[in-house]
C-alpha cells in the first residue's frame, strides 16, 4: 500500500518538496543580512520606546527583494491549506470513484480501511511536513520585520507563523478527502473544498482564536499621559482611547468609561475641550477631573506560543475527526 | 455440489429504486458460469454484492461460505469497463498487483503480458480496449483467486478482441479449475466459454443448469394449433405462440417428443435464453415480445 501511495503521489510530492526547498533556500540566503541589519539598527536589543528604531529598520530592510520574499513566504503559508485541500485532498478518493479504479484497487488483497488509512497518513503527513518546513524558515526569517511592524499577534500573520500552519494544512487535506468522498466528483469537490477552507481561515482568526485563552481584563484610572487618541464631535461628544497597560498585546476591547461604568462619550464643557478651548492640555486636565476609567480586555504577546499550540491542537483534533469520518464512510457508504 | 455464491432474498435499493430485489440463487463451484439477462436485470449489482463492493439492503449473500468483503485474496473481480490506472504503465500495474496481493503469481502475470505482446513501459491509458481488458484480467487472475467474477468484461470489445479475451479466460479456467462467474447480455459470448448458465430477468432466476443439459432438453415444437396444456407430464412449456392454424412451442422436456403431429427442432443456447426472457416479458410489463 505504501508503494501504491508513493507511486500515485510522487509527482505532487516532488513538486511540494521543490517548492519548499526553493522558499527555504531563498530565505536562508537573504536571512543573515536581514539579521545583521536588525542588530546594527539597535532594534534587536530595544525593550521600550522602540518606535523610531523600528521605523528606521523598516526603511533600511524594506528592499523590493525583502518585500517580495516576505509576501511570498507569508502568502505560501496562507495559501497552502487551500492548495493541499484542493489538489491533494479533494481528488484523492473522488478521482478513483470517477474513473472506476476504486473497483480495481479495492479488489486487491487490501482492506479499504488500510487503503484509506495509508493514504491519509502518508499524504496528510507530507502536507504537515511541508507546512512545518516552510513555516519554520518563514517564522525565523520574518521575525525582525514582524517585530518592527505589527507584532506576531496580528490576526492574519498568526496563521502564517509558528506551528499553526501544520494544523491548517492537515485540516485542509482531510477536509478535501472527505468532501471528495461525499461528492464523488473531483471538480465539484475542489470548488467546495476551496470554499470550506477559506471559511475556516476567516472564521478561526476572527471568531475562535480569542476564546482559546482567557483574556486579561484591566481597569485602570484615567491617565492623560496615556491617551492614544482623542476625538471631539461638533455636538461636544467625545471619544477617548487610552493605550493598553502593556506595550504589545492583541486588543479585544478598550473603552474609556465614566463613573457610571458606561462608555464615556461626553458631552464635554466646550470651554475646556473643543475648538475654542485652550488646547489639548486644558482638555486633558479637564478629563482628569471626571473620574474616568479605562476598561480593557486583551491577550498579551507573551501568550503567543500558548495560543499557537492550542490552535494547533484544535485544528488537529478537527482533522482527526474528519479522518475518522472518512474511514467510517468509506467502509459503509461508498461503493 | 458446493456453492460458490448463495443468495437468499437478496435486495439492493438506491433510495426508492431497486437494482436487485428478492433474488435467491445458487451458483455452483467448479464451473465457468454464465450470468445472462437483459440490461437492468441486476447482473452488475449482483456481482458487486458478491465481491463486497456493495452491501445488501436486505437478504443474505454468502461467497465461498462467508459474507463477502472487499480486500479478500480468495476473490478476483474484473469490473465493468475494466478500469485500470490510466497514468500507470503496464509494468507498474504488475508491481501494483505484487505489492497489494500476498498470493501474487509474478510468473503468471509476466507470462501473460509477454504472451499478449503488451509493452511493459506503455501507459495503461494508451492501451486499446482489448488490451486494457486483458490487463485487468491479468491482475485479477495473478492474485490466484478461488473465484473469479467478471462483470461484462467483453461488452466494449470488438469481435476479435472478444475472442482473444474469452480464449485466454477459458484456457486459464481449464488449467486451474477456478470457478468463474461472468455476466453478459450477449449469449454468443457466453456460449463459447461457459458450461453452466443462469438466466436472470428482473432479479429472478428464470432457468439455470449445465449448458449441455439445457441444449439437450429444450425443443421447439411446431404443429397444428392446440392447447399447450395437453402436452402431457414432464414437459414444461417455456413459450407458446399461436397463429390461426399453427402453434409454436418452446418446451423443456426430459423425455423425447415423439408425437408425429409435431415437428421438433433443436434450439441453440441463444434461442433458449431468448425464450426465457420473452416468457418473463409475458408475465409482466413487456407483452410485445410474446407476439413476435
Amino acid at each position: 500500500m505504501i508503494w501504491l501511495t508513493w507511486r500515485q503521489f510522487r509527482v505532487q510530492a516532488w513538486v511540494a518538496a521543490a517548492f519548499a526547498l526553493a522558499i527555504a533556500a531563498a530565505l536562508a540566503v537573504t536571512g543573515p543580512h536581514l539579521f545583521d541589519l536588525y542588530q546594527s539598527s539597535g532594534l534587536a536589543d530595544c525593550t521600550t520606546d522602540c518606535a523610531d528604531l523600528a521605523e528606521n529598520f523598516s526603511v533600511q530592510a524594506g528592499t523590493t527583494l525583502n518585500a517580495t520574499l516576505y509576501a511570498v513566504g507569508t502568502g505560501a503559508l496562507l495559501l497552502m491549506p487551500a492548495l493541499v485541500g484542493v489538489f491533494w485532498g479533494a481528488p484523492l478518493v473522488a478521482r478513483e470513484l470517477e474513473t472506476g479504479t476504486h473497483r480495481l484497487v479495492w479488489n486487491q488483497t487490501v482492506s479499504r480501511r488500510r487503503w484509506i488509512l495509508t493514504k491519509l497518513i502518508g499524504i496528510g503527513g507530507a502536507a504537515a511536513v511541508t507546512a512545518a518546513v516552510i513555516s519554520a524558515v518563514v517564522t525565523w526569517w520574518t521575525a525582525p520585520l514582524d517585530d518592527a511592524n505589527v507584532g506576531p499577534l496580528g490576526q492574519e500573520l498568526f496563521s502564517a507563523r509558528g506551528v499553526v500552519p501544520v494544523g491548517y494544512a492537515t485540516l485542509g487535506f482531510m477536509a478535501g478527502v472527505l468532501i471528495g468522498m461525499l461528492l464523488r466528483r473531483s471538480v465539484a469537490a475542489m470548488a467546495v473544498t476551496l470554499l470550506a477552507i477559506v471559511l475556516v481561515q476567516v472564521a478561526v482568526p476572527y471568531f475562535v482564536r480569542e476564546h482559546l485563552t482567557t483574556p486579561v481584563t484591566s481597569s485602570t484610572a484615567f491617565d492623560p499621559a496615556k491617551i492614544e487618541s482623542l476625538g471631539i464631535g461638533s455636538d461636544n461628544t467625545i471619544k477617548v482611547k487610552m493605550a493598553l497597560p502593556v506595550e504589545e498585546a492583541w486588543e479585544l476591547s478598550n473603552v474609556t468609561a465614566g463613573p457610571d461604568g458606561e462608555e464615556y462619550t461626553g458631552p464635554v464643557d466646550p470651554a475646556k475641550c473643543g475648538r475654542d478651548a485652550g488646547g489639548p492640555r486644558a482638555c486633558e486636565r479637564y478629563l482628569g477631573t471626571l473620574n474616568l476609567t479605562q476598561k480593557a480586555s486583551y491577550i498579551p504577546v507573551d501568550r503567543f506560543w500558548l495560543l499557537q499550540w492550542r490552535e494547533l491542537g484544535l485544528l488537529l483534533a478537527v482533522s482527526a475527526l474528519l479522518a475518522a469520518t472518512a474511514i467510517w464512510w468509506i467502509n459503509r457508504k461508498v461503493a | 455440489m458446493t456453492s460458490a455464491v448463495t443468495t437468499t432474498g437478496l435486495t439492493k435499493r438506491y433510495g426508492r429504486r431497486a437494482a436487485l430485489s428478492d433474488c435467491t440463487l445458487e451458483i455452483p463451484a467448479g464451473h465457468v458460469v454464465g450470468l445472462v439477462g437483459p440490461n437492468g436485470a441486476g447482473k452488475s449489482t449482483l456481482l458487486q454484492l458478491a465481491c463486497g463492493l456493495l452491501t445488501p439492503t436486505e437478504g443474505r449473500i454468502e461467497v465461498l461460505g462467508r459474507p463477502p468483503h472487499t480486500g479478500s485474496g480468495r476473490l478476483g473481480f474484473v469490473a465493468q469497463d475494466t478500469p485500470v490506472y490510466a497514468h500507470l504503465s503496464v509494468a507498474d500495474h504488475l508491481r501494483f498487483g505484487a505489492h497489494l496481493n500476498p498470493g501474487w503469481d509474478a510468473a503468471l502475470a509476466q507470462g501473460r503480458v509477454t504472451e499478449l505482446g503488451l509493452d511493459p513501459s506503455q501507459r495503461a491509458g494508451k492501451l486499446s480496449g482489448g488490451q486494457r481488458a486483458q490487463l485487468a484480467l491479468t491482475l485479477a487472475i495473478a492474485k490466484r483467486p478461488e473465484l473469479l467474477l467478471l462483470d461484462e468484461p467483453v461488452a466494449a470489445l470488438d469481435p476479435l478482441a472478444r475472442r482473444e479475451f474469452l480464449q485466454g479466460l477459458m484456457s486459464y479456467a481449464a488449467e486451474n479449475g477456478t470457478t468463474v462467474v461472468m455476466s453478459s447480455h450477449v449469449v454468443a459470448d457466453l456460449e463459447r466459454v461457459c458450461d453452466y448458465l443462469i438466466v436472470l430477468v428482473a432479479s429472478r432466476v428464470r432457468v439455470h443448469g449445465d449448458v449441455d443439459e439445457l441444449l439437450g432438453t429444450h425443443h421447439r415444437l411446431t404443429g397444428p394449433r392446440r392447447d399447450p396444456g395437453t402436452l402431457g407430464p414432464g414437459r414444461d412449456v417455456v413459450l407458446a405462440s399461436h397463429t390461426d392454424v399453427q402453434s409454436t412451442l418452446v418446451v423443456r422436456s426430459t423425455a423425447p417428443v415423439d408425437d408425429p403431429s409435431w415437428a421438433s427442432d433443436r434450439l441453440d443456447l441463444e434461442d433458449i435464453v431468448l425464450a426465457y426472457m420473452s416468457q418473463a416479458g409475458a408475465d409482466g410489463r413487456d407483452r410485445v415480445l410474446e407476439k413476435r
